[in-house]
């Protein structure tokens, strides 16, 4: 009976080491175990959303920084059509969101046709709040859900 | 205004394109940082949001323009009014009712301001009818009281004097709603309250089942108030009946 | 009391008993518009001749409860139980349970049809105060007791009464990152639910046309990266169509009062301006060319002015304009943003909501901005939509999300002065009401 137990912890243990080996890879582009220039890599090692601040619609630094990420990975496989799609969180009505959700969208379009990406590449696309990911009511939450995500196709 | 916010942005729309293909086109030329593409797009928003304070803020001095407008017709006609007044030898009181040809009718029971009395007796005034409207009725007879008590000739006490009673008789205070009514009637009667102190009188005198007398503070109205509003004398009307005045 | 409109309904024909008008008396009338009112008491007794009568007896209860403006008393603290139809009832033993007034009822057989009569008694004065008769096919019972609480709402405060009327919202279900809208249509007490999307894609944001036949919505393509579009749908065929064939997305459609066009936003590039469609030309036109987010457009109840919501100025505002276009000016100047504005039916008023200091409230203000009160409040109120006599609102209020929790999304209604609200049941969550206008008879 002893003797299971502690069967049991170590192959816990090593479950427990490996998961965390396995999350320094995927945050090391160099040794990522996906494919490149393949949607999982564009959302691991590119990053395929931006935040904004509330009600605005001007891509941050660091949205900036993701964008360029973007735009790089986009010239090299030119294979890919994108959709941007803008979200809003909850703390504004519904009909106004789908609108400034479409406004973040284009923003980002904007930021990447700057940046060399033919127009006729990007598609955007509006959800306003009714997509929130992750759901939730609190800032946190809600900074998560102010945000562009770029699908590819 | 919306021609004026109509035109910058087909003008900042041109503007964004001209640069943008001036970006595309020289992007090695000399000064390229100037003209590169994210530059221009980053100019292109800082000049939309510009604009979007700049109409925000026409918005608002418009705004408060038309109020200062609406304000001076008012004074002028207070002034007017009371120049006349003085013309006739009849002293300078403020022009009854507050007359305001430009101002919008007030969405409250709150009558119109005085600009006669001082601030205080004005302030003391408005918090009691705010209490009032907020269903402080123990609170707004209390201010209601201290107005009286400090101010019982200003233009506004006769209103006052029949808040006080409102505010009983929603409380269902018949005695004190009573008391204050008649009051009003008594002391204030040429007060634009007038008609409304003596009705409620009535209306008072009635629930608390002393029609007789309600009856004959009816009949006083017709006498008293022969130029009541139609709303009024209605409403008296419907009084006699209800109460079988003869 | 005649009401005339209401007497050839449903080839129905008004009793000529009582048609004497009879002079409003305090404790049988209510003015909606005093500081203070008491509910008033009203005995309604279960109609006779018929078991549906007691079933016709419930739903005006029900309805005249709900009003806010009415106390209904239960029926078994009546003294009188043999009171019927045709003859006055005993006056003081209703004055004794505190009764201002007695509604009683008869239900008959007219040929395939039931027939119900009923009398409106003011027990104060000791007079009938309202009598009416309708016929209709028994399926239809519900609306006709509808019609009677419309009568006797009408009698006693003066307005027209909304409980003939339906309300179309959207029904929520699911987790909050996979949520199912889908447009469902209810009457107004909450009977005869049914859906009318499949709820495959998201739609939401549905209005009615004047006579109820159609409805315009926005709702989601198939493919998530097709745009969202405003569809207009017949309620009873199912049958639906897109509305217009704009290049970016199009939301937030509004009927005109006279249901000949509809009133939208598009958004492309960035912008989002207002257009006008004719709903059967299918003319389209542009009515606002700014460069910020113009949208929830609503028409004036005269058709002839739109009210809608913008950012030009920095943050959501409402404005006024000609239904052409042009002439657009600012009316709200009050701290805060200010969000989907309703024009009243009876065009007094102008409902929104209000985004300020981190929460969110319905509230009115006059067409020229003045006046402005707030009715309700909580995390997040939004949508008010006007029941048909412009005296009562409806909107949606839902609670916080916790802990992967859904909070709970309901309707609510609340009359003009702000004093009444309930919550309005459904089968399942429900945002975006849109209460419908008197169905047409």
């Amino acid at each position: 009976m002893m003797r299971t137990f502690k069967a049991f912890a170590v192959i816990a243990a090593m479950i427990v080491m490996a998961a965390c080996s396995n999350q320094q890879e995927a945050a090391a582009p160099a040794t990522t175990t996906v494919t490149p220039g393949s949607v999982a890599d564009f959302r691991q090692n590119v990053g395929d959303r931006v935040f904004f601040d509330t009600d605005m619609s001007v891509i941050r630094e660091d949205g900036r920084q993701t964008l360029n990420r973007q735009a790089e990975w986009l010239k090299k496989y030119t294979q890919y059509q994108i959709t941007i799609e803008g979200h809003c969180d909850e703390r504004g009505t519904r009909e106004y969101n789908f609108a400034l959700g479409e406004r973040r969208a284009n923003a980002a379009k904007q930021y990447l046709v700057a940046q060399g990406i033919p127009a006729a590449r990007i598609k955007t696309i509006s959800f306003g709040k009714e997509n929130p990911d992750p759901p939730g009511s609190d800032e946190a939450a809600w900074a998560r859900n102010r945000r562009d995500v770029t699908a590819l196709q | 205004m919306a021609a004026f916010e109509r035109q910058l942005s087909s003008a900042m729309k041109f503007f964004r394109s001209s640069l943008l293909a001036i970006a595309l086109v020289l992007p090695t030329a000399a000064g390229a940082q100037r003209l590169d593409p994210v530059y221009v797009e980053d100019r292109f928003n800082q000049l939309q949001q510009s604009i979007t304070m700049l109409t925000g803020q026409i918005e608002q001095l418009q705004y408060r323009n038309q109020q200062l407008q609406q304000q001076l017709e008012k004074m002028q006609a207070d002034y007017e009014y009371r120049l006349d007044q003085m013309e006739k030898g009849r002293g300078g009181g403020p022009r009854p009712g507050g007359g305001a040809k430009a101002a919008a009718p007030a969405p409250s029971p709150a009558p119109p301001p005085s600009a006669a009395a001082g601030g205080n007796a004005d302030q003391l005034y408005h918090d009691a009818m705010k209490k009032l409207q907020d269903g402080d009725n123990a609170g707004a007879e209390r201010g209601f009281k201290a107005f009286l008590q400090s101010h019982s000739r200003h233009a506004l006490a006769g209103n006052a004097q029949y808040w006080l009673g409102e505010s009983y008789y929603a409380r269902r205070n018949y005695q004190n709603a009573m008391t204050a009514f008649a009051e009003g009637y008594k002391t204030y009667k040429a007060s634009p309250k007038g008609p409304d102190n003596l009705l409620k009188l009535g209306i008072t005198l009635a629930v608390l089942g002393r029609k007789a007398d309600a009856c004959q503070v009816f009949a006083k109205f017709s006498q008293d108030y022969p130029r009541a509003t139609d709303l009024q004398k209605r409403r008296v009307d419907q009084e006699r009946r209800k109460n079988g005045c003869g | 009391m005649m009401l005339p409109r209401r007497s050839t309904i449903l080839g129905g024909a008004a009793l000529a008993a009582g048609a004497a008008a009879v002079p409003a008396r305090a404790q049988l009338t209510i003015d909606m518009t005093r500081p203070t009112f008491e509910p008033v008491p009203i005995a309604i007794v279960d109609f006779a001749g018929d078991r549906v009568g007691a079933d016709i007896a419930n739903v005006v209860r029900n309805d005249l409860q709900n009003s806010g403006l009415f106390r209904s008393l239960p029926p078994s603290s009546f003294i009188q139980r043999d009171v019927n139809a045709s003859t006055p009832p005993r006056f003081p033993e209703w004055r004794q349970i505190g009764a201002a007034g007695v509604v009683v009822g008869q239900v008959g057989q007219a040929g395939g049809n039931i027939k119900v009569d009923f009398r409106l008694w003011d027990v104060v004065v000791g007079q009938q105060a309202a009598g009416l008769s309708f016929t209709s096919q028994p399926a239809n019972w519900r609306r006709l007791a509808h019609i009677i609480a419309d009568a006797i709402y009408k009698r006693v405060t003066g307005e027209e009464g909304y409980f003939d009327t339906r309300i179309a919202y959207v029904a929520e279900s699911g987790p909050g990152n996979a949520r199912v809208k889908r447009i469902a249509i209810m009457d107004q007490d909450g009977a005869n639910n049914r859906y009318i999307t499949d709820g495959r894609t998201l739609a939401v944001t549905p209005r009615f046309s004047p006579t109820l036949q159609e409805i315009v919505y926005m709702a989601f393509g198939e493919n998530r990266s097709t745009p969202p579009r405003v569809y207009l749908q017949n309620v009873d065929s199912g049958r639906r169509e897109l509305l217009g064939n704009f290049p970016g997305m199009s939301f937030a459609p509004r009927f005109s009062p006279d249901g000949t066009k509809v009133v939208m936003s598009i958004a492309a590039d960035g912008r989002t301006n207002i257009y006008e469609m004719d709903v059967r030309g299918r003319a389209q036109r542009q009515l606002t060319n700014s460069s910020a987010i113009d949208t929830s457009p609503c028409f004036s109840n005269d058709g002839t002015q739109i009210v809608f919501n913008s950012d030009r100025g920095g943050s959501q505002q409402l404005y006024v304009m000609s239904a052409s276009g042009g002439g657009e000016r600012r009316i709200s100047f009050g701290e805060g943003r200010y969000a989907t504005p309703v024009w009243s039916p009876r065009g007094d008023w102008i409902a929104f909501t209000k985004i300020s200091g981190g929460s969110f409230g319905i509230g009115v203000m006059r067409t020229d901005g003045g006046g402005e009160r707030m009715l309700a409040s909580g995390f997040l109120v939004e949508g008010p939509t006007w029941a048909p006599n412009g005296r009562v609102l409806a909107y949606f209020r839902q609670q916080p999300s916790s802990a992967g929790r859904t909070g709970a999304v309901t309707l609510h209604q609340v009359d003009i002065t702000g004093r009444f609200e309930r919550q309005i049941p459904t089968p399942t969550d429900a945002s975006d009401p849109a209460w419908s206008p008197l169905i047409p008879q």
